[in-house]
């Protein structure tokens, strides 16, 4: 068993500059799959790693094991768009999200692992009266949550992001924008890095090429998984699959209000700074939300691909039309080159939001449905799940996100687009 | 000036700047070229360490010399120096330096080696807060500068297909078209360069008896007169489903891009295989470079990469290339082979070399290179226990690790690679039966077999296809022997050393870097590349991805073909945004769409606004400053006297058949089968889970014929959406479904004039029918000899007609109105009248109000069995909190009421009743009036609640109203 | 799989290419009731069944059958005819 990971600072990158090898130890130390947890979780994305990291900082849980598949961090967590914000506009979602920004704001020392927590803004864009209306709406929900939202008119947005103003014409002209100041950027494959790291010295068990393949039940109750590396018993599972949230209502027999989906995002080539902020430019014509990483690439991402696919390529059209709304957006940008791409599965839900509920067994959690805004609540959804988990109750935070909502009608739908993740 | 003589270069003589200077090239130079003529070494400096770089490679794997083109407004960064073209009067510059590139004042960063390492910043920096570091460190980051503006057009783009696709013109690939061509197949070949050859360029060939070049020649004329189509400066890109995307990039820069979207049969990818180096310390220092590249400079330009050369590498190649640069006048010095054992092959060449005085040296290997700004001298060290270090100097490293595969486009669409232990490669495996590697790609290095395999492959491809033509034999060809490499990845060194040994030169990662990956538990390839960055760069780890895996596999003690690389993903060259955008930018961004009144309108003082993809009226000019004014103005007008309005985006479904009646039924709320002829009934749809999709006027022209109208913009949606219903569940009725959107432009009639004006312009034959018409009938004649239909309903709540016309009358029926005394009226002003009367668009029906919630109780009540009422009993939608419809006034009967705005108890109250829908400022009532939601259980009238709008910092009290503001029992509009 | 891949072959039309239909939802269940319809879908990583429009041709509804794992398509038949 090697040791821990040495506590990170800059004196301690000085010290590793004249240290002997082994100064820097491996992140979360390799562990053998034990024979039976109180709690395993499956999936080592952000939700599970976060899951397990709180309940064993916050409710002492002693034996926890994360079972992932692949490798940690290999989903959404490792390749995303980096945004984090809490301008949502319905009460269910928007203090839980700001849930999310406080923790992102602290992240950093508490795992005492740097995730760049950038309050850089996200600034959503309005084509028109009606969407300023829409933006409004959301914006003046925020404030009366106590979050900080500012609404733009156009001459504010121009100023704000100097980017945008235009060497001629738009096609769509830009109207006006709500602002979330608070909100931007966390560099992401370091939130998987720094919750296996901090889960880990808490004595979690990450196993990885560990793929559970069926859940074990006795009289009604859950009582381990079964796994490519043997069975485990377990008193608690939680899934926390993300793209293959649906996978698991087929293995456990229950049908969900889920359809996987793909998404692409790419970047392009590091240049200087020319992005300050994140820029949300969300239309019926077209689609891209965009900003640029601290290495100086620009990040951009659009909408789903539009049907269920599981290969992680995505279609070419879909590129060009996320490119077409960001040249519009920016045509300073014409010149500059994509380089990366990548593309993954999303666990849509019929109305948005995402789920953290006991599906089938009182002991069985489901903690997925995150569309394609599973990363920035990453530290919320591990508290109130670790939460739920551990107590037994859902927290308030969480307390709309039931699996049973659809039945009962109360729904979370930020769009209002319905039972329909992808728009006809 | 010595005029050089190359493959690519005329004697035409062109001038260029470089970093202020001015440098003449000759035509066909690309801007290295012509700097390395002129024996420039410096041409940027790296990333991370701000260390002196020159140029490494030829092509577009060129890690180092990027320069910005241009000046600001419109640069284009990180423009490759090798690629780049040199045109009269460019100006080039390099990147990544302050203020100079000889003296840049980050070079103190090298100093930090070690404490700089991958990932540091993960451990750093976060006290106080990122924040605090985050605008220095973004400055320092990013190679070129961000563009001001961009100077270019939208790329051509061209639609091609074809039998058989051949990427790469080089030996493989042209004995590949050929093969195919013969056969009779439609051939394209995509070669990225200017000009065929590949590495025949410099290779000692001969192939059917000719010379390389010669067969090179031969080979595209023949390929002409087959009708095949060769496209140059052309990379295959990417693509899917199909479709293969080239990206033509003449010059090297984006100014005149093409596009190519090609659909073939079938793919032969022939794209050669990418030079790499090895890791030695200071590998990076300017003048080491790719022993390829030095060729190509060569024999492509007729440039000398230096006077002096060393030679490393691991495979017999080394020989014959020290062979062509000596004999072009370079001296060459030494060749560093790692090999301990001369192969048969090239004992005669090794012979000849040393009696022309090179040093040819076996077992050794490159330590160190020693010259900040230019090497000046190696240090080689032996790799056996016996033997000494020697120091040999030189002014130009030449290095060369082997080949790897572009394997790119063979890993798309369920393609495989494997491990082929023999040339310690990743090659192309299983791939998809309609694509085939050949060539370097495929692992074959020594041309005989390349031609034979790769003219093979193609004749199969075509014969599969159909195209039987006889093909004949194979060319027959000989040159460089096969290299007989031996993996070697890096030279022996001390770990401190390390920290020098660079393994991706553009974002500064060396060997040090993998290795602390590997301590700190990154054990995977995936995760050490996003640890250390290795290959993310824009030369998308070309020479540095395989040679980071290897070494990864050597510093853990695990095979090559375990340890893996990190995956590849288009595009497999990188592309402008300004070519993947396409045709659709600027203006063309989305079609526009325009009624058959736009022209008039525009000539009147219209302002239009955006409505999906349509340009609708906004407000006239005539009638005010801006929206608010203009908008108020023409609502009374409307009011008092009358106006016509622009309606023709609205939707229009005709519904027709035998089953039209029933099939209506089922898709509405209300039922249409109880309809008369003649006669129209507003009706609503229900999306699936019970929410109002949409609401429009059904009108019945016949027995079996409906024209259900729409709101502006759904109509495409709404088909959709009964095109669905009649394939699942009608699929054996007759239903027919029309989208009538387009063929029947639509002019509103409006006000107390409005009848009046209608029978002066329709003229006698419509009289009686427009006294006779009552509220919700229509009528079907002509005008002017062309189909008119009239019907009387109102969204205005003031007396108004319909007009459906088509495009022949559309603009002299709108002209004779304004003549004959009803002005015109835009969207703001219909929004004011509208929301007075209580009407609902988008605003209302935002998908998140069931009909009860809108007031529609009614009508649920009917209890017509359609869409989406199964589950509008859910328990949530009856709940006393759930918000519903209402008006509202300020209570001081003058406040502006703003829409968005959320609706409390109190002032101080955080907790939403609902929010303002829509407000507007009504001249009927003079004060500001809503539609909001409010919780049913504070909906009651009369009730005083509060709408914060903290956004712009007001409180105003209002009052819950009927929604219908003006006219509640609608007595206007039934004069 | 087939020559190129993902195009779909409209009754009508013939095979075209993917960019010419747009997916709706996948296909609820034989026999679902309104809720199950309306809510639930079928997540299989083998085999998918959807409905899809071709838009930018004849507009005819489909009922596909394919692999989102690997994208091959099985099956086209019109909707309200599959077997």
């Amino acid at each position: 068993m090697s040791g821990r990971s040495p506590r990170y600072s800059a004196w301690s990158l000085l010290r590793g500059r004249f240290s002997g090898p082994g100064f820097w130890r491996p992140l979360w130390s390799g562990r053998q799959l034990q024979k039976a947890y109180d709690v395993v979780v499956v999936g080592a994305g952000g939700h599970g790693l976060a899951t397990a990291y709180h309940l064993a900082r916050d409710h002492g849980i002693q034996r926890i094991a994360v079972l992932e598949k692949r490798l940690v961090g290999y989903g959404n967590v490792g390749r995303n768009t980096t945004i984090v914000r809490s301008n949502y506009l319905l009460p269910e979602n928007h203090y839980f999200y700001e849930d999310a920004l406080r923790r992102w704001e602290t992240l950093s020392r508490d795992l005492n692992y740097n995730v760049m927590y950038s309050p850089r803004g996200v600034l959503d864009l309005a084509l028109s009266d009606g969407e300023m209306v829409s933006l409004a709406r959301r914006g003046n929900a925020m404030r009366l949550a106590g979050i900080d939202a500012e609404l733009m008119d156009r001459a504010g947005v121009m100023k704000f992001a100097r980017e945008l103003v235009p060497a001629g014409t738009r096609r769509f002209d830009i109207v006006g924008g709500l602002l979330q100041q608070r909100s931007g950027t966390v560099r992401h494959d370091a939130v998987a890095w720094g919750y296996a790291r901090a889960a880990s010295a808490l004595g979690v068990d990450i196993i990885e090429d560990c793929e559970v393949t069926g859940l074990v039940t006795t009289g009604g109750v859950a009582t381990g998984v079964e796994t490519s590396q043997g069975s485990v018993a377990a008193g608690r599972v939680v899934f926390a699959v993300a793209g293959h949230t649906g996978a698991i209502g087929t293995m456990l027999g229950v049908p969900l209000p889920v359809e996987t989906h793909l998404l692409q995002a790419m970047v392009t080539e590091p240049i200087k700074p020319l992005i300050n902020s994140v820029l949300i430019y969300v239309h019926p014509h077209g689609e891209v939300y965009t900003l640029q990483s601290d290495r100086g690439g620009v990040v951009m991402g659009g909408f789903l691909d539009g049907f269920p696919s599981y290969t992680r390529e995505g279609r070419w059209s879909r590129l060009e039309d996320v490119v077409q709304s960001a040249v519009a957006l920016l045509p300073q940008i014409a010149g500059l080159r994509i380089l990366r791409h990548w593309a993954g599965t999303n666990d849509m839900t019929m109305d948005g939001s995402f789920i953290i509920d006991r599906i089938r067994y009182d002991n069985v959690f489901l903690n997925g449905g995150w569309c394609y805004g599973g990363f920035k609540s990453i530290p919320a959804s591990g508290a109130a799940c670790a939460q739920f988990v551990a107590t037994g109750t859902a927290p308030d935070l969480i307390r709309a996100h039931t699996l049973s909502r659809f039945a009962s009608g109360h729904l979370l739908d930020e769009r209002g687009g319905g039972p329909f993740p992808v728009r006809l | 000036m010595i005029l050089r003589r190359g493959h690519r270069v005329t004697t035409q003589s062109v001038s260029f700047q470089f970093d202020g200077r001015e440098y003449t090239a000759q035509a066909g130079d690309t801007v290295a070229s012509a700097l390395l003529a002129h024996g420039v070494r410096l041409f940027g400096r790296s990333v991370k360490y701000r260390r002196p770089r020159g140029v490494f490679a030829a092509g577009p794997e060129e890690p180092n010399a990027l320069l910005t083109v241009g000046t600001q407004p419109c640069v284009i960064p990180n423009v490759s120096a090798p690629q780049l073209a040199v045109t009269p009067q460019l100006i080039t510059r390099s990147q990544n330096r302050w203020p100079s590139l000889r003296v840049d004042l980050h070079a103190v960063l090298q100093a930090g080696g070690g404490f700089f390492g991958a990932g540091f910043y993960y451990k750093t920096f976060m006290w106080p807060s990122w924040r605090t570091y985050e605008t220095m460190i973004r400055h320092l980051a990013g190679l070129g500068e961000a563009p001001g503006a961009a100077d270019i057009a939208p790329p051509h783009v061209e639609h091609l297909s074809c039998d058989v696709l051949v990427g790469g013109a080089g030996a493989a690939g042209l004995a590949a078209a050929l093969a195919a061509a013969r056969a009779g197949a439609r051939v394209v070949v995509c070669e990225r360069e200017p000009q065929a050859g590949g590495e025949l360029d410099f290779e000692t060939a001969t192939i059917d008896e000719q010379s390389a070049t010669e067969w090179v020649r031969a080979s595209l004329a023949e390929l002409a007169r087959a009708g095949a189509r060769v496209l140059y400066h052309t990379a295959i890109v990417g693509g899917s489903d199909g479709l293969v995307i080239a990206h033509a990039e003449p010059g090297g820069i984006a100014k005149n891009n093409t596009v190519y979207r090609i659909r073939p049969q079938k793919f032969v990818m022939a794209m050669g295989a990418v030079e790499r180096g090895i890791a030695f310390a200071n590998n990076d220092r300017p003048g080491v470079m790719l022993l390829g590249a030095a060729e190509r400079y060569l024999a492509r330009y007729g440039v000398a990469v230096g006077k002096v050369l060393v030679l490393f590498g691991n495979h017999d190649r080394l020989y014959a290339s020290a062979m062509r640069l000596h004999a072009a006048g370079m001296r060459v010095r030494a060749i560093v082979d790692t090999r301990c054992d001369v192969s048969a092959a090239i004992f005669g060449l090794r012979a000849t070399l040393t009696g022309m005085g090179v040093e040819c040296m076996s077992g050794h290997a490159v330590a160190e290179v020693h010259g900040v700004y230019g090497i000046r001298r190696t240090r080689i060290m032996p790799l056996q226990a016996t033997g000494t270090e020697r120091f040999i100097e030189c002014d130009a490293l030449l290095v060369s690790g082997g080949w790897t595969p572009m394997l790119q486009a063979a890993l798309h669409d369920g393609g495989q690679r494997e491990f082929a232990a023999k040339v310690s490669e990743f090659v192309a495996s299983v791939q998809p039966e309609w694509r085939t590697a050949v060539g370097a790609c495929a692992g074959t290095f020594e041309l005989g077999a390349i031609l034979t395999e790769s003219f093979r492959a193609a004749a199969q491809f075509a014969h599969s296809i159909g195209a039987m033509g006889v093909v004949g034999r194979a060319p027959v060809g000989r040159g460089d022997t096969a290299p007989q490499l031996q993996a070697f990845w890096r030279s022996p060194c001390t770990r401190a050393h390390e920290k020098t040994q660079f393994v991706d030169l553009q974002n500064d990662v060396t060997v040090a870097d993998l290795r602390l990956a590997l301590s700190e538990g990154f054990v995977d390839i995936e995760h050490i590349k996003r640890y250390t960055t290795l290959g993310i760069g824009t030369e998308q780890g070309r020479t540095g991805g395989l040679l980071g895996a290897a070494i990864v596999a050597e510093l853990k003690g695990e095979a090559l073909s375990r340890v893996g690389v990190s995956r590849t993903r288009p595009p497999y060259q990188p592309m402008t945004l300004g070519s993947l955008a396409g045709l659709n930018q600027g203006d063309a961004l989305r079609v526009t769409r325009r009624t058959p009144l736009h022209a008039w309108n525009q000539a009147h003082g219209a302002v239009f606004e955006p409505a999906e993809y349509w340009l609708r009226t906004r407000y006239y000019r005539a009638n005010g400053t801006d929206a608010f004014t203009a908008g108020i103005q023409e609502a009374t007008r409307v009011r008092t006297h009358g106006g016509i309005l622009d309606g023709s985006t609205l939707g229009k479904i005709e519904v027709a058949g035998a089953d039209a009646a029933a099939f209506l039924d089922r898709l509405y709320l209300t039922k249409a089968s109880t309809m008369k002829v003649g006669r129209s009934k507003y009706m609503v749809n229900l999306r699936e889970d019970g929410m109002v999709l949409d609401d429009g006027i059904v009108l019945r022209l016949a027995p079996n014929r409906f024209l259900a109208t729409t709101g502006s913009g759904h109509a495409e949606h709404m088909l959709s959406h009964f095109e669905h219903y009649r394939a699942l569940e009608w699929s054996h009725r007759q239903v027919a479904l029309t989208n009538l959107t387009e063929a029947w432009a639509v002019i509103v009639v409006a006000g107390p004039k409005s009848r009046a004006t209608l029978m002066n312009v329709l003229g006698e034959p419509w009289h009686a029918r427009l006294s006779g018409l009552t509220h919700m009938e229509f009528s079907e004649s002509c005008w002017q000899e062309q189909a008119l239909r009239v019907l009387r309903a109102s969204f205005s709540g003031e007396l108004a007609f319909e007009l459906h016309c088509q495009h022949g009358i559309a603009v002299p029926l709108w002209e004779a109105l304004v003549a004959a005394g009803l002005p015109p009226y835009g969207l703001e002003a219909l929004d004011i009248l509208r929301v007075e009367k209580g009407y609902l668009v988008a605003s209302e029906m935002n998908g998140e109000a069931t009909p009860q919630d809108l007031g529609m109780d009614g009508l649920v009540n009917l209890g017509n069995e359609c869409v989406g009422r199964a589950l509008l009993g859910r328990p949530a939608f009856v709940e006393p909190q759930r918000p519903r419809l209402v008006g509202l006034r300020a209570r001081d009967g003058k406040s502006v009421i703003q829409g968005g705005a959320q609706i409390t108890l109190t002032a101080a109250d955080t907790h939403s009743l609902g929010h303002v829908s829509s407000s507007v400022y009504s001249p009927a009532l003079a004060q500001w009036i809503a539609l909001a939601f409010v919780a049913r259980d504070r909906a009651a009238t009369g009730t005083v609640l509060v709408a914060r709008d903290l956004l712009r910092g007001t409180d105003v009290d209002v009052v819950v109203t009927s929604p219908v503001h003006v006219d509640p029992s609608s007595e206007r509009m039934k004069v | 799989m087939n020559a190129v891949m993902m195009r779909l072959t409209c009754p009508f039309c013939g095979a075209r290419e993917l960019n010419e239909f747009q997916f709706h939802k996948t296909a609820p269940e034989p026999g679902a009731n309104p809720f199950a319809s309306v809510y639930e879908r079928v997540n299989r990583t083998d085999i998918s069944q959807e409905y899809w429009q071709h838009v930018q041709g004849c507009r005819a509804w489909l009922y596909v059958s394919r692999n989102p794992s690997t994208g091959e398509v099985y099956q086209v038949n019109l909707l309200g005819t599959q077997p």
